[in-house]
């Protein structure tokens, strides 16, 4: 027990050593595949889609208490968190798994998910500048979408956020290390997704779910990953049960993925490699 | 140039059709694996417009059976996409990177037709079923109109998926050009998302976007306006014109990108 916690501990000095450099690479190759990452932030604009709905339904009075304006709100900030908190690492790691291509990355003396934790958060400033122009598009057609939050709200939107990056990462990479038992996973992610996208405030914001929906939904992982921090930084939910509800699922997922991976280390090995 | 334009046989598509289905079929748990999928996702582009005429009876004129329609014919489109186009037109994209392209390109059968059938994602089937099923509650609902109004949609329907499928050959066409564009199929697929509403819930620069140059509408919300009899004048016209188009531009955009390619080999 207390080799792995001296493991764990020079794990994070090793991170933060090679964080520069780590940083440095994957934001080349960032930009080495600029139009391939244009392209890819471009394809999750499906909140705008769920927005011109919303949109036309509210076009003669609030509905459940959201106008025009608070959709066209809601959706953007819906972009924004979805944005900042994506990662690909349930592509990559089937990719890998299945490919054999982890057994390069397991001789680094990183280990291979901090590795790629570091990776995604590279790509933030990235991702950040591609929504300049989505939200600008929607500020310029609706420019009463912009506000200034209070300080408090800002700041538990910053915590609700970094919560919501953390959680959503480890809930793909547990999808993602299920290659280790299945050799394709990507079925199940697919099917995580389609309960994502409705019951997360991806699609619809939770609070127009018929009542006592709303309440059960707010317990799942889904909505702690995107719903939390909108709800958050609109005033919409109270900053405390939000954080509880994200600690909780960050705790209860990071276990599951520490236990993933050294069982399926262990079954790896199996896949050609 | 005979290299590219072979002999165009019925048999070769039966033959086709049968080896991809045989070869999609092997991973059988996989198959049913995917109906949860098939299913959820279904349900998915349901949720919004039950929540939304719970509240809110016509939208742009859309009452919730109309609108259900659009959805059924959106999920329809869906299953011809994943189960028919994405899985030959991306695997073409491959083939121009990896140069296996050749190895079609040298049978002594139409190109197109062969790059077009060689493959089925089965598990899109469950998406049809569903897309079948939203499309019959819908018109239960409504009541079921006369024969040559079904017809009509149906005709709509597949105008539609003509010039959908020609936007697919096209996109996929520019990997001849620009090798790497796996991506655009994911931001074609993002665009088309937008198919599953009425098309007047968008305003009035996208609706014309939609209508022409990323004609999702044409198979969504035409169908379904066919049905409900609120079809306008030239509704039809533009429906045909843009399958014919997109159809003849795609066709003649391939043979000059197969004209100018020259295999990763060489």
């Amino acid at each position: 027990m207390r080799a792995l916690r001296a493991d764990s501990a020079s794990q994070i000095v090793h991170a933060l050593r090679a964080w520069p450099s780590i940083q440095q690479v994957a934001f080349s190759g960032m930009v080495a595949y600029r139009a391939e990452m244009v392209i890819w932030v471009l394809s999750a604009t499906l909140p705008l889609v769920m927005l011109s709905l919303w949109n036309s339904a509210a076009a003669a009075g609030p509905v459940g208490g959201y106008g025009q304006v608070d959709f066209a709100r809601y959706f953007a900030v819906n972009l924004v968190v979805r944005q900042l908190t994506g990662s690909w690492i349930v592509w990559e790691l089937n990719w890998n798994i299945r490919k054999g291509e982890l057994s390069p990355r397991l001789l680094r003396p990183m280990h291979p998910l901090v590795y790629n934790l570091c990776e995604t958060f590279a790509a933030l400033p990235f991702r950040a500048g591609i929504l300049v122009p989505l939200v600008g598009v929607l500020a310029l057609w609706r420019p009463e979408l912009l506000f200034v939050p209070s300080f408090s709200a800002a700041v538990g939107f910053g915590v609700a956020l970094l919560l919501a990056f953390v959680l959503a990462w480890t809930i793909q990479a547990i999808f993602g290390m299920l290659a280790f038992w299945f050799d394709q996973s990507m079925g199940f992610w697919s099917a995580w997704f389609a309960l994502w996208a409705m019951a997360s405030g991806y699609f619809v914001p939770l609070d127009l779910f018929p009542e006592g929906w709303v309440d059960f939904f707010r317990l799942l992982p889904f909505y702690s990953t995107l719903g939390a921090p909108i709800d958050v930084l609109l005033g919409k939910a109270s900053m405390l049960s939000v954080f509880t509800g994200q600690v909780a699922w960050v705790v209860a997922t990071g276990a599951l993925a520490a236990w993933m991976w050294k069982a399926g280390i262990r079954r790896y090995g199996a896949v050609g490699a | 140039m005979s290299r590219e334009l072979g002999a165009f046989r019925l048999e070769v598509v039966g033959a086709l059709v049968r080896v991809s289905l045989l070869s999609a079929m092997q991973y059988r748990a996989s198959f049913f694996a995917e109906f949860m999928v098939g299913a959820l996702s279904a349900f998915g582009v349901a949720v919004p417009l039950l929540l939304v005429y719970a509240r809110v009876p016509v939208i742009e004129g859309w009452n919730f059976d109309g609108a259900l329609l659009v959805t059924g014919f959106f999920l329809l489109y869906n299953a011809f996409v994943a189960g028919l186009v994405e899985p030959n037109l991306g695997a073409v994209v491959d083939g121009v990177r990896t140069g296996e392209l050749d190895y079609l390109l040298v049978r002594p059968v139409d190109a197109q037709l062969l790059i077009s059938l060689r493959k089925v994602a089965p598990a899109a089937v469950w998406e049809l079923v569903a897309g079948v099923a939203v499309v019959v509650v819908a018109l239960a609902r409504l009541g079921v109109p006369d024969w040559g109004t079904m017809a009509l949609a149906a005709g709509l329907f597949v105008a539609g998926l003509a010039a959908t499928y020609g936007l697919w050959l096209l996109v996929i066409c520019t990997s001849f050009w620009f090798v790497r564009v796996d991506n655009l199929r994911f931001l074609l697929t993002a665009i088309t998302d937008a198919g599953r509403w009425p098309v007047s819930v968008y305003g009035r620069g996208l609706r014309l976007l939609l209508t022409t140059l990323i004609p999702v509408a044409l198979v969504s919300s035409f169908p379904a306006m066919a049905l409900l009899g609120t079809l306008e004048e030239g509704h039809v016209a533009t429906a045909l014109g843009a399958a014919a188009g997109m159809l003849v531009l795609s066709r003649w955009v391939l043979r000059r990108a197969l004209r100018n390619y020259a295999s990763a080999s060489s």
